[in-house]
């Protein structure tokens, strides 16, 4: 079982389009996946038109007494299943906080399933916490998308160094740009300024695209109603960039 | 609460629209596009997947997937991504797939059974956020055969699917299609399609399952025993002849065997004169066929030995390996040969022949009107006699060979049990079977490695002059010597074996079975 973790500490980065996109794309290669929606705004959760409402997630998710396949909701989708988000999510970090062995929950939550699917992709909420501090522990690969500006590259770093300082090691870090916009210079020169330091950053790139926007009207992944548009060609690309890091 | 599959028949009169209609009465639902889907399901040639509980089917709902379906329920089990047709479970990507299917399968490859050709529509019931809840495909199934022209048409098909986390309104929707009075499918789509193309699963076994008249006269019955056998050397042979895995020329070699013994054990139910030419015929065919049988255990049993060296020495075996594949290639090239020649064709040809033919009344054989339980009895009782007796007087210092002449005879036993086992009560049965096998398990293992250890020092000889490392042979000497230290084991283990299987208990079952004081 491959854990792959979709996160930013900004929001609004096209994180949750992302962890939609490739889980649906991994899920049609006919491998087993399932998307974790751990944001409490529940937008992966909306995209699948599944109810935001996990029971007993309150007071059992974090005591480790959750049996997580029980909550598992199939999506339209052949192979794909989703935990949905819950908003009780929102305090996840308090219950955390006061759980034994906190930074490692996640992952002791998840072992269960590691028969059940081939793929799971963790859609994760913005900022710096102890959830995040799980995901980063539980994942293999963690997807960066990152907005083409100067302040995104300073969350980057932001990011490095906080994973440096907590001693987490054998994450395999894949930042990619997102919702870029060619027309903008500045999109340009960040882009050429990071393609020429970075040797983790992913070549595929998603752009900025009214039919990732659409993906609310619709409630789908791109590839399902667009598939012949750009941004699911683009999404198709970072999936085969993941595979082949992953590999 | 996980939930499965349910299917029912598709009801003359009733198509897509008029099905639709029905649903969209008190449904809210959508519909996707039709899809026409291959699907391919997968068996060993003695079905062991099927015997497992199992159907294994390639494309069900990807095109590159290979699911393994419980027949209770027709659910998946265990599902993997394999990107070639599969064959060998060692060769699949690791996998829980994999892991069950190493364990079914063991040396035996798999093939292809039957196709199904299935066109799809996918109805979908919807909630109130358009999220689907429940499934219900329509399926127009077509099977067409791997090799040949067989194809037709099968029944249509309704299939309900749940979705995970949507039990109840599954159960909801599968009341409500109660009052359609659908008939459920008794049957998986795999069988019916194997109806279509002639076949059962499950209909070729390498194991004696004889169901004998007690009463029939004993010269009809050896007949019956031994087409049976016949049938099963020859359904081996094309398998054998294109090497597809190792157990085809296995049963081929065991059916001849037993066709052997069941001359020489089935006593005084035919005219000897007559029944000469095959035993010759069949003596051959044991003989041309080993050189690759024995090549064959040993390329079976090349991983263990390998994985017995210390680490650091078993990179030295790998020219034994390369010998081993070689000499098979040449062996089985040779064999192919042989099983083409005139002579093999003509002697089960003309064993088909005789067997068929009707038997002479005027028979002299003495054993040949007698009834068939009674003989059974006779030579089984006769047999386990002189097990027990020539058992009783090995000791710690008796020569191998009186102990490779037991095995002889534990083994004509095993087989009459095994022709004749229909005639008695299956449980009593089983007792005297098991308790046969342990013995004949340890003499097979003391015969097999001594039979081992001489074969590798006559390879390495042969490896010697062909230009092998000497890290080989040394290598291989120590193989040697673990095999002669297990044979020792063996052998050490025999006598405490013997005691418990002629033990008083055991020796009353084999009386209360079989008769003779």
């Amino acid at each position: 079982m491959h854990i792959i973790g979709v996160y930013n500490i900004k929001g609004g980065v096209g994180k949750t389009a992302t962890a939609v996109n490739l889980a649906y794309l991994a899920a049609r290669q006919g491998y087993r996946t399932l998307i974790w929606d751990l944001d409490p705004q529940a937008a992966a959760t909306f995209y699948f038109r599944i109810q935001p409402k996990v029971k007993g997630s309150k007071n059992k998710l974090i005591a480790g007494k959750l049996d997580l396949d029980k909550v598992v909701k199939a999506t339209d989708f052949e192979n794909l299943d989703m935990l949905p988000a819950d908003f009780s999510y929102r305090n996840m970090d308090l219950r955390l906080e006061v759980a034994k062995k906190p930074t490692k929950q996640l992952l002791s939550l998840l072992r269960p399933l590691s028969h059940a699917y081939d793929y799971v992709f963790l859609d994760c909420p913005p900022s710096i916490s102890l959830v995040s501090e799980n995901i980063f522990r539980a994942a293999e690969g963690l997807l960066l998308p990152m907005i083409p500006t100067t302040l995104s590259l300073r969350t980057y770093k932001q990011l490095l160094d906080f994973l440096d300082g907590h001693r987490i090691t054998g994450l395999e870090i894949m930042p990619f740009f997102s919702m870029v916009d060619r027309r903008k210079r500045m999109h340009l020169d960040v882009m050429e300024s990071l393609q020429a330091s970075s040797s983790e950053l992913l070549q595929a790139q998603i752009p900025y695209a009214s039919d990732v926007e659409k993906m609310g009207i619709h409630r789908m992944p791109v590839e399902a109603f667009a598939p012949r548009s750009f941004a699911a060609s683009a999404y198709q690309a970072l999936w085969m960039d993941v595979q082949e890091r992953l590999r | 609460m996980a939930l499965n599959a349910i299917s029912y028949l598709l009801p003359d009169g009733l198509d897509l629209g008029g099905f639709k209609k029905i649903l969209a009465e008190s449904n809210h639902i959508s519909e996707d596009a039709p899809v026409t889907t291959k699907q391919t399901y997968y068996d060993s040639f003695d079905w062991r997947v099927w015997q497992a509980g199992g159907e294994l089917v390639h494309g069900l709902d990807q095109p590159n997937q290979l699911c393994w379906m419980d027949r209770k329920n027709f659910s998946c089990v265990a599902c993997q991504r394999v990107d070639a047709n599969p064959e060998f479970a060692d060769d699949m990507p690791e996998g829980p797939l994999a892991d069950r299917l190493t364990a079914v399968l063991a040396m035996r490859v798999l093939m292809p059974k039957v196709n199904v050709i299935q066109k799809k529509h996918t109805l979908r019931i919807l909630d109130s956020e358009e999220k689907t809840v429940v499934r219900v495909v329509l399926e127009n199934n077509r099977y067409t055969a791997i090799r040949g022209k067989q194809k037709g048409d099968l029944e249509g098909r309704i299939v309900l699917k749940p979705l995970k986390g949507y039990e109840d309104q599954f159960i909801k929707f599968k009341h409500q299609l109660a009052a359609l009075k659908l008939r459920p499918a008794e049957q998986s789509l795999y069988e019916d399609a194997l109806v279509g193309i002639g076949q059962k699963p499950g209909d070729y076994s390498s194991k004696l399952n004889y169901r004998l008249d007690p009463d029939a006269p004993a010269d009809a019955t050896a007949r019956q025993i031994m087409i049976g056998l016949l049938n099963t050397l020859e359904a081996n042979i094309s398998g054998t002849k294109a090497n597809l895995d190792s157990e085809f020329l296995h049963d081929l070699r065991v059916a001849t065997r037993r066709t052997r013994s069941a001359m020489s054990q089935i006593k005084g139910v035919f005219d000897p004169q007559q029944l000469e030419p095959f035993k010759q015929g069949f003596g051959w065919i044991g003989k041309v066929t080993g050189e690759t049988r024995d090549l064959d255990v040993y390329l079976l049993h090349y991983p263990s030995f390998r994985a017995g060296l210390p680490k650091v020495l078993q990179d030295d075996l790998d020219p034994f390996y390369t010998f081993l594949q070689q000499h098979h290639k040449k062996a089985q090239a040779e064999l192919v040969k042989k099983i083409n020649s005139p002579h093999f064709r003509k002697t089960l040809k003309s064993w088909r022949n005789w067997l068929q033919s009707s038997p002479e009344k005027s028979t002299q054989a003495p054993n040949a009107s007698r009834a068939t339980a009674q003989l059974a009895d006779q030579r089984i009782s006769k047999l386990y006699k002189r097990v027990l007796k020539n058992g009783s007087t090995i000791g710690p210092d008796s020569p191998a060979e009186q102990l490779h002449d037991l095995r002889k005879q534990c083994k004509k036993l095993r087989y009459l049990m095994g022709f004749f086992q229909s005639l008695y009560p299956k449980p009593a049965i089983r007792e005297p079977i098991k308790a046969l096998k342990i013995i004949l398990d340890n003499l097979g293992e003391f015969q097999d490695l001594e039979v081992q250890a001489q074969s590798l020092e006559d390879f390495g000889d042969q490896m010697l002059k062909e230009g092998a490392p000497a890290s080989s042979l040394m290598a291989m000497g120590i193989l040697v010597g673990q095999l002669l230290e297990k044979q020792i084991q063996a052998r050490e283990a025999f006598v405490e074996l013997f005691t418990g299987f002629s033990s008083e208990s055991n020796q009353q079952a084999f009386r209360k079975l079989f008769g003779g004081a």
